[in-house]
Parts: C-alpha cells; sequence; structure tokens
C-alpha cells in the first residue's frame, strides 16, 4: 500500500469528525484561563499575574487550559499472525489502516503522534511528536512492516513503562495472542502512569467463526508448527476457548478503564472507529 | 483350515484400501496456515483422543466387516474334524512302510532302520494294530495289520536289503490299501527310508493317502554322502575274432559333491583280469575308463568292471557284461561265372578282417545242393537259372533258417525265373531309362524306414540311398503276400521280401556291378548289402547286460522248443514251450548273470542292479508326504465319501454362516458408533 494511498483512506475515514473532541489531560498555555497558582520558585517569572500581585501583594501565575498537546502513541503488533487473512484483507493490512487512520486524526487533533511496532520486541518506534513531516513518517514507517515474529507482550510493553515519561493515548493493535496475563500485566503498569489506553482487537472472521470443514493440518504461522485438525470435532472446543480468552481480556481490561474494542476483518472498517470514537467522545 | 474359494481370499486386498486412503489422505491432507495454534492446542487431549479411538475403532470395524465378507465367500472349512474326546484312547492302525532298495545298504543304514522300525513296533499299545511294507522298485506287503509284536519283529528281523531301486508310488498305492483295513481305527503312517530323489517321478499320479491319515516320516538320509559307481557299460557284446576288437567302455561316476576322487577301475573277463587303469574323477561327474584288445575264448564269456573305492556303497563298485566271440557267418555268392561279376560283392563282405562274414563264391554251373547246405545265407548274384535240385535244396534250407538274396539282372532268364513259383516277384522285360523313360537314370527314392535292413539310413544325412544312379533294371512285379521293400522313383520296386508264409528270401532289380547302376561306387552300398545279409542270416544283436527289474526278451527260433532261465544261484526256473518265434519275457530279480536256454542254444545274459540307486540325492520328507497326501478337496471329487462323511464336510463348511452373522453385528455396531460420534460432534 502507497503512503498517499494510505493517507487517503485515513483522511477518507477519519473526515468528518469535529477536531477537538478530547480535551487535554494537560494545561498548557494557551488563551483559555484556566486557574491561578501560588508562585513556586522555578517558575518562570514572565508567568507572573503582576495584577494580582499588585492587588493582593501574593505572587500568582496564571494556568491556562492546553488544547493540542496531548501525545499519542499507537503500538502496532507485527507478529506473525497478523499476517493472517482469511479473505481480501489481511489482519496486518486492517491494522496499518486503523493505525493511519488514528494516527492521522490524531495528528490533525494537533496532538503529538508517535508510532511503535513490535513483535517479540520493538521492532520500530517513531517517538510521539507534532513536527512537520511526523504524519507522513509514521505512515511510512506503517507502510514499511513486514510481519514475521512470534508475539510476546510482556517484553515490549515493559520497556515502554520504562521509557514513557509522559502520559498520553496509547492505542495497542493487536490480535492479541498471548497469554492474558502478559497482556494484561504490561497494560496495567501503563495504566498506572496515567496513560489513556485503548486496545483494539483485530481477529479474522474464520478466526472467530472457524468455519473449516475438510480434515487438515493446520500451519502456525509464528511458530510453523503444524497440528492435523479434523474441524467438525475441534470447532465448538476451540470457540469456546477463543471466546473464554476475549471475555476475559474484556473484563479485565474493563477493570482497569482500559478501552477494548474487537475489530472484525471481514467488517468495514470505519464501522469500528465509528462505533469507539463515538464512545469516546461520550465518555468525556 | 481351508478355502473352497480360496482365489475369492484376493477379495483381502480390498481391506488394504481404507487402510491406502486413510494414509495418502493423511499424507497429502492440505496444509492451511492459520495465525496461531494457540487455542487449537488448548483443546483437551482427552477429547482429540477419545475423537482418534472412535475413528480407529470405526475403521476396525469396517475392515472387521470386509474381512469376514471375504472370509465367509471363500468358503472355509475344518479340514480335520473335530477330535471325540474318546480319539486319545482308540486304536491305532499304523503301516510300516520300510525301504529295501539298495541304496539302503550304504553304511549301516539297513540296521538303522531296522532298529527304527522295532522302535515303532515296540511303541504300540494293546489293541494298536500294525502292517508292514517292504518297497523297493516294487512293494511288497510282509504281514497283514496285527497286533502281534514278536511276530511283526521276527519280520523285521528276516527282511534283506534289496538289489533294486526305489520307486514311492507303488509303495504309497499299497500302503492306501492296508491303511483302508484299520476301518476307524486312527491310521498312521510311518515311512522309513533315505528319501532317494530318484525314487520319486513328479509326474506320477500323486495324492494316494487319505487325508484321516497321521503320517510320520523317518529320514535316514546321510549329509553328504560319500559314493562312487559305475554308472553303466558300454560293450560291443560280438566279436568274430579272438582278439576283441571291439570297445568296453565303462562310466564311473563320483557323487561327491567336494572333492575329486582317484579310483583304480579294472575289467575281467571269466575272473581274469584283463586290464586295469586308474580314473581321476571331479566331484559329482563322470569319467570313462575304455578296455579292449584282448583275447575271447569261443561262446560267451563273463565280463565284470569292478572300481577299487573306500565308499560305504559297495553294490555298485561292481558291473557285469557278456561278450560272445562267434564264428564267421558263412556266405555263398552264386554267380554266372563272367570275370568279375562277384567283384563288389566279394569285396563288400571281405574288405575288413573285423566283418562277420567267410565268403565264398561259385558259379551256378557248379552249384550242388550239399555246398548250398553248407552256409547260412546264400547270394544269387544275376544267374540265368538255377538247377532244379539247387533250387528245391534252397526252398527246403529257407524252412531251417537260411536266408537267401536273389539278384536280378541282365544275365536272369525271365521265363525260367517266372517259373519259380517261390520267387516273390514276377519278371519283365528289361528297362532301360534313357530309351524306355526318357530320362538318364532313376533313384532309389522310396524305401520302408522301419525295415531293418534299412537302419544305417535311419540317422545318417550323409549315407543316403537316393545318391545312386540306376541305368537299367528288370520291370518286375511283386506276388500277392510279397513286400515291396524299396521303389525307383518311378514306382518299380527294387527290393522285394518274399510273404512271412515263405520267408526268408529278398530279391533285388538291378545288377550289382557298375553297368547298369552306380551303386557298388556309392556310401550306402556297404550298409545296404550287410544289413541285407544280416537279416537274412537272422543274426540278432543281443544286448550285453540288462537292468534288474528289466524285462528281458527270450524269442524262439524258427522251430517249437522249450525255454528255461538259469539264475546266478544255479535255480532253474522253467519258461514253457515257446512256438516258432514267439516272444517272452523274463524279469530277474536278482543281479548276476543269467543263462537263458532256448532249445539247444545257451545265452548269456548279464544283470546289473539299476546304477541311478547310487545317487543318494535326496528330496525333503515332508514334500514327499505331501504330495501323495489327498486334500479335503480331492477327497471329496474323487467321491470317497459316504452320507455320514458328507454331512459332517457339511458341517465343517457352516463356519461361513457364523462369519456373515458376525459381519452382522459388526455392521450393527458399526452404525451405532457412527451415529454417536456424528451426534458428539
Amino acid at each position: 500500500m502507497k503512503i498517499q494511498n494510505l493517507e487517503l483512506v485515513a483522511r477518507s475515514v477519519v473526515e468528518g469528525f469535529v477536531q477537538g473532541l478530547h480535551r487535554s489531560p494537560y494545561l498548557g498555555f494557551s488563551v483559555d484561563f484556566a486557574a491561578y497558582r501560588q508562585y513556586m520558585p522555578g517558575d518562570e517569572i514572565r508567568r507572573i499575574d503582576w495584577n494580582v500581585f499588585s492587588r493582593s501583594d501574593k505572587l500568582y501565575v496564571k494556568l491556562y487550559e492546553g488544547e493540542t498537546n496531548t501525545r499519542v502513541l499507537v503500538l502496532l503488533d507485527i507478529s506473525g499472525s497478523m499476517n493472517y487473512g482469511s479473505g481480501e484483507i489481511k489482519k496486518i493490512d486492517y491494522a496499518r489502516i486503523v493505525a493511519a487512520c488514528l494516527s492521522y486524526f490524531a495528528y490533525h487533533q494537533r496532538d503529538g503522534v508517535g508510532l511503535l511496532t513490535f513483535d517479540t520486541q520493538i521492532r520500530s518506534h517513531v517517538p510521539a511528536g507534532r513536527r512537520r513531516g511526523q504524519l507522513l513518517t509514521i505512515l511510512s514507517e506503517i507502510d514499511r512492516i513486514q510481519p514475521s515474529e512470534l508475539t510476546e507482550f510482556r517484553k515490549p510493553l515493559r520497556f515502554l513503562a520504562e521509557y514513557l515519561t509522559r502520559r498520553g493515548v496509547i492505542v495497542l493493535i493487536s490480535d492479541l495472542y498471548d497469554e492474558p496475563e502478559n497482556i494484561l500485566a504490561g497494560l496495567k503498569v501503563l495504566r498506572s502512569k496515567g496513560n489513556d489506553i485503548i486496545v483494539f482487537h483485530i481477529m479474522d472472521n474464520f478466526e472467530l467463526t472457524f468455519p473449516f470443514e475438510d480434515m487438515a493440518q493446520f500451519e502456525d504461522m509464528e511458530t510453523k508448527r503444524k497440528l492435523h485438525v479434523i474441524p467438525e470435532y475441534l470447532r465448538n472446543q476451540y470457540l469456546v476457548i477463543l471466546k473464554d480468552h476475549m471475555e476475559r481480556l474484556r473484563k479485565e481490561l474493563s477493570g482497569t478503564r482500559i478501552d477494548y474494542c474487537l475489530m472484525d476483518t471481514s467488517k468495514p472498517l470505519d464501522a469500528g472507529l465509528f462505533t469507539y470514537l463515538a464512545a469516546r467522545s461520550k465518555s468525556i | 483350515m481351508s478355502f473352497l474359494n480360496p482365489f475369492l481370499l484376493f477379495g483381502s486386498l480390498a481391506l488394504a484400501i481404507p487402510i491406502l486412503i486413510h494414509l495418502v489422505r493423511r499424507e497429502k491432507s492440505e496444509i492451511i496456515p492459520f495465525s496461531s495454534l494457540m487455542f487449537l492446542l488448548k483443546v483437551p487431549k482427552r477429547s482429540i483422543r477419545q475423537q482418534k479411538i472412535k475413528n480407529l475403532l470405526l475403521m476396525a470395524l469396517r475392515l472387521l466387516i470386509l474381512a469376514l465378507l471375504v472370509g465367509a465367500f471363500a468358503r472355509p472349512y475344518l479340514t480335520q474334524p473335530a477330535k471325540p474326546a474318546g480319539n486319545a484312547t482308540a486304536n491305532r492302525g499304523v503301516v510300516l512302510m520300510l525301504d529295501n532298495s539298495y541304496s539302503m545298504r550304504y553304511g549301516n543304514n539297513f540296521d538303522r532302520l531296522k532298529a527304527e522300525a522295532q522302535k515303532r513296533i515296540d511303541s504300540m499299545r494293546a489293541g494298536d494294530r500294525m502292517s508292514i511294507i517292504a518297497f523297493n522298485e516294487n512293494a511288497t506287503l510282509l504281514s497283514r495289520p496285527t497286533s502281534d509284536k514278536n511276530a511283526l519283529k521276527a519280520m523285521v528281523d528276516t527282511l534283506e536289503p534289496s538289489f533294486s531301486g526305489t520307486r514311492y508310488y507303488e509303495a504309497f498305492t499299497l500302503a492306501d490299501r492296508a491303511l483302508s483295513e484299520f476301518g476307524g481305527d486312527q491310521k498312521q503312517l510311518v515311512v522309513i527310508s533315505d528319501f532317494q530323489r530318484n525314487g520319486w517321478n513328479r509326474s506320477s499320479r500323486e495324492s494316494i493317502i487319505g487325508t484321516d491319515v497321521k503320517t510320520e516320516a523317518v529320514n535316514l538320509a546321510v549329509q553328504n554322502p560319500n559314493n562312487v559307481g559305475i554308472d553303466s557299460v558300454s560293450v560291443d557284446q560280438t566279436s568274430f575274432t579272438r582278439t576283441y576288437t571291439g570297445r568296453v567302455i565303462a562310466r564311473i561316476h563320483n557323487y561327491r559333491k567336494d572333492i575329486p576322487v582317484d579310483v583304480q577301475v579294472s575289467v575281467a573277463l571269466n575272473d581274469k583280469e584283463m586290464g586295469r587303469k586308474t580314473l581321476t574323477v571331479s566331484a559329482n561327474s563322470s569319467a570313462l575308463a575304455e578296455f579292449t584288445g584282448f583275447d575271447l575264448q569261443l561262446g560267451f564269456s563273463k565280463g565284470r568292471v569292478h572300481i577299487d573305492s573306500n565308499d560305504p556303497l559297495k553294490v555298485d563298485d561292481d558291473f557285469l557284461f557278456a561278450l560272445e566271440r562267434r564264428e564267421k557267418l558263412k556266405l555263398l555268392i552264386v554267380d554266372a561265372g563272367k570275370a568279375k561279376q562277384s567283384l563288389y560283392l566279394r569285396q563288400a563282405y571281405t574288405s575288413s578282417p573285423d566283418l562277420p562274414f567267410e565268403v565264398s563264391v561259385l558259379p551256378a554251373s557248379a552249384l550242388t545242393p550239399e555246398e548250398v547246405s553248407n552256409h547260412e545265407v546264400v547270394v544269387i548274384n544275376d544267374v540265368p537259372r538255377l538247377p532244379d535240385k539247387v533250387r528245391d535244396r534252397l526252398d527246403d534250407l529257407r524252412k531251417t533258417g537260411q536266408g537267401q538274396l536273389i539278384i536280378l539282372g541282365e544275365n536272369a532268364d525271365a521265363g525260367w525265373w517266372n517259373s519259380y513259383a517261390k520267387l516273390p516277384v514276377k519278371a519283365g522285360p528289361r528297362i532301360f531309362v534313357a530309351k524306355d523313360r526318357g530320362r538318364p537314370s532313376v533313384a532309389l527314392t522310396t524305401y520302408d524306414r522301419n525295415h531293418s535292413i534299412f537302419k544305417p539310413f535311419e540317422k545318417s544325412t550323409r549315407v543316403v540311398l537316393n545318391s545312386a544312379q540306376f541305368f537299367a533294371y528288370m520291370n518286375v512285379e511283386a506276388k500277392p503276400g510279397a513286400v515291396v521293400l524299396a521303389k525307383y522313383e518311378d514306382g518299380s520296386p527294387v527290393i522285394v521280401e518274399s510273404s512271412k508264409e515263405d520267408h526268408g528270401m529278398l530279391v533285388f532289380n538291378s545288377t550289382i556291378d557298375s553297368k547298369w547302376n552306380d551303386l557298388p561306387l556309392k556310401p550306402s552300398f556297404l550298409p545296404l548289402f550287410h544289413e541285407m545279409v544280416r537279416y537274412l542270416s537272422r543274426y540278432n544283436e543281443n544286448r550285453s547286460w540288462y537292468a534288474l527289474d528289466e524285462a528281458i526278451p527270450v524269442v524262439a527260433g524258427l522251430e517249437s522248443v522249450a525255454a528255461a532261465v538259469i539264475d546266478p544261484k544255479g535255480g532253474r526256473q522253467a519258461l514253457g514251450q515257446l512256438t516258432a518265434g514267439q516272444v517272452k519275457f523274463f524279469t530277474p530279480t536278482i543281479p548276476g548273470f543269467h543263462e537263458f536256454r532256448v532249445g539247444p542254444d545257451t545265452r548269456l545274459v548279464a544283470v546289473n542292479p539299476p546304477s541311478s540307486e547310487g545317487n543318494l540325492d535326496t528330496m525333503p520328507p515332508e514334500d514327499l508326504l505331501a504330495s501323495v497326501q489327498r486334500t479335503q478337496g480331492e477327497s471329496q471329487q474323487a467321491g470317497l465319501f459316504g452320507t455320514e462323511e458328507k454331512a459332517e464336510y457339511a458341517r465343517r463348511q457352516t463356519i461361513w454362516w457364523y462369519l456373515l452373522f458376525i459381519a452382522l453385528l459388526a455392521g450393527i455396531a458399526e452404525i451405532y458408533i457412527a451415529n454417536q460420534s456424528y451426534k458428539t460432534s
């Protein structure tokens, strides 16, 4: 997929959304006054409101409500399993578009946007920023990714927890093929640091329904392990286990106020985004 | 257990089909890349295993159903009836087959045979009965079924090895008859033998012994036997000279398969050694020893070839043969008295001192009846006529065995010869081929190939009768009863034999010189005229030896005579009165020199044991027993069963019903399990 196309897709998906749907969690320097705070040593002297000083003989600094300085970091899972696709579109392509859309959306929200791709370790990292050409860099990086390895959440998320010093919005796009403990452990640390986390669970329709009929050897796209499977005998068991997995993730993530959104690659992308963003806007 | 339709068992190959499909599908099952097997691997193993077990069970059931159906259609049956409990103690009827062929003389084989036989007799229980058969080339029932152990043992003790060969077929045939006398007893056949391969002719009719007979083989064969024997001796039996100019050729065979042996071979006549040679005979092969040039006495001599070998089988170290030195055949040639008229004929019979002819030549004018009487064969070589007394005398002499050859040519007076009633042809005018037939010559093209005078031309391609050219001959016609033995290519007779009633005359229709033909210059001349004279003299070349159990012909001459045989032990066996020309056959039972006395004549015949017995190669006893014992199917085809037995066999064949029933049950089980499995899935 060309970057221009990716941008076009992202733009078309995001088109129509009102910018500034969310409020920055930081107080910054803008025209909208927020509150006064007593001067503390170290504050800039030019921030002191001299009118208040003249009236009350006390030093106060003015605080303004920041509007565009949220950092959005997109965590994109590029493990081998993401390369699966039963229909026209693979999960990784679907995830690319989701990541591109969110990046485009955030960039035009005047948020700082960053990208981090990972499998068993971090493969690429574009730090969140609002520089000129930042979006292009991210889209280029999204376009370049090639899934190949295993999935492991614990290691990349631990690194991220150590690396991120500023709070922001973290968007995790993955098929979440790892044990829930590993996924939740990392996410909970990030959440505890005040990050707002959104998890997009990308699943293929065949993964969700397991519609296979004939006996076949199923090959794990990550480990290359093969397994003789008679689908008619294993389907029910598989679906139960998958459902359990997703339910547990949903519950655990909800419990830590992490948003969870399942995205079926057979369904239109914008539908998922609309659903999510609508939910987000209501919550703000 | 056996099958009535065993070829249907090939249907069991169908069992491989589901398995093959399973394996092929397993090998070639599609590989589907899937994002992760994480959840599939979490499916409880028990569930998969159960499913596999169910599948395996289903497959096993389906295979079982197929196998049962195949088995049922192959119609199995029990080869042996279920033995009643009481059978273990039932009486046994045992037939003991004892090999007393001469190969059993090898070492102490015959003692071992007796010991084994005694052991079998000792193991008899009260109520058991036994028959004993001794067999070699022939089979003899030594004792009828009896429980008397002492009598049986005495029978075995007196048994001696024979000089005969081995023939199993006759022995088994007799054993089958003997077994049939045991009625409802448990039948048992014990064969004690060295199981020589020579004794079993695979083309013999097989399957002699019934299916209900328990067989046992006691194999006395020796591993890698050490034997050197005389295979055969080739002898020119008759000599007409004092010094034997023929050849005695002995073929010595080394039956050992591992090492060559050196043997001393000697030949003796009337127990006097005439020659000795040393031969090296390679392993498992033969070598020849040749002897000649020794003196012979008049009449028969007893010949013996002997080898000095250290092998345990002595019988084949000696080989007997008979030699005869005869007086030469007295032959009278009568001609017209012309110069060189009988030149070719005389030369034909006197060209070599080895020839058995003593020739006199006389002109017809000097011929007297007495002179004619002194000869065994008279050749009338193209004379115009014969004195009447001579002619009458010749007629008389033919009756006593004299042979006469009449040559009709340019000198013959056709009128006189036509007046001779005994002449087997009617003479006509002379034919000169060039003038009368319009061609330069004719050839002798047609002849009776079965007649003994043409024996030399049977196999030879070089010596042929049709190479001679005949330019002139008498236009003769065979009289009724006469036999035309040879014809010219235009159909005119060349050689005519007198009728059976007046046996002993041949007519040759051309001359024996170079005027009317060039026959005397051709290679066929000598053999033809030698054979004609031999035939007329009733000269028979006897064989110098016969094998034991081989029929020896005893032929009467022209008169009715009494015949008898004196065997090597001196026993006399009368063969009765033989009419003129009658042939009887005598079969010797012991080896050695036999004297055949036919009227005043005495002939010596040597009889040897069959040399094939010296070859001690064996065959597996179980193969032999398997080939002589009937199978169930054969018994049934032969219609050998009574009503009760038929019912028994019908019972034995009901297995297929059970197989079908089990297949039905398996089918029901398969349907149930398959349904359960489907519901679960």
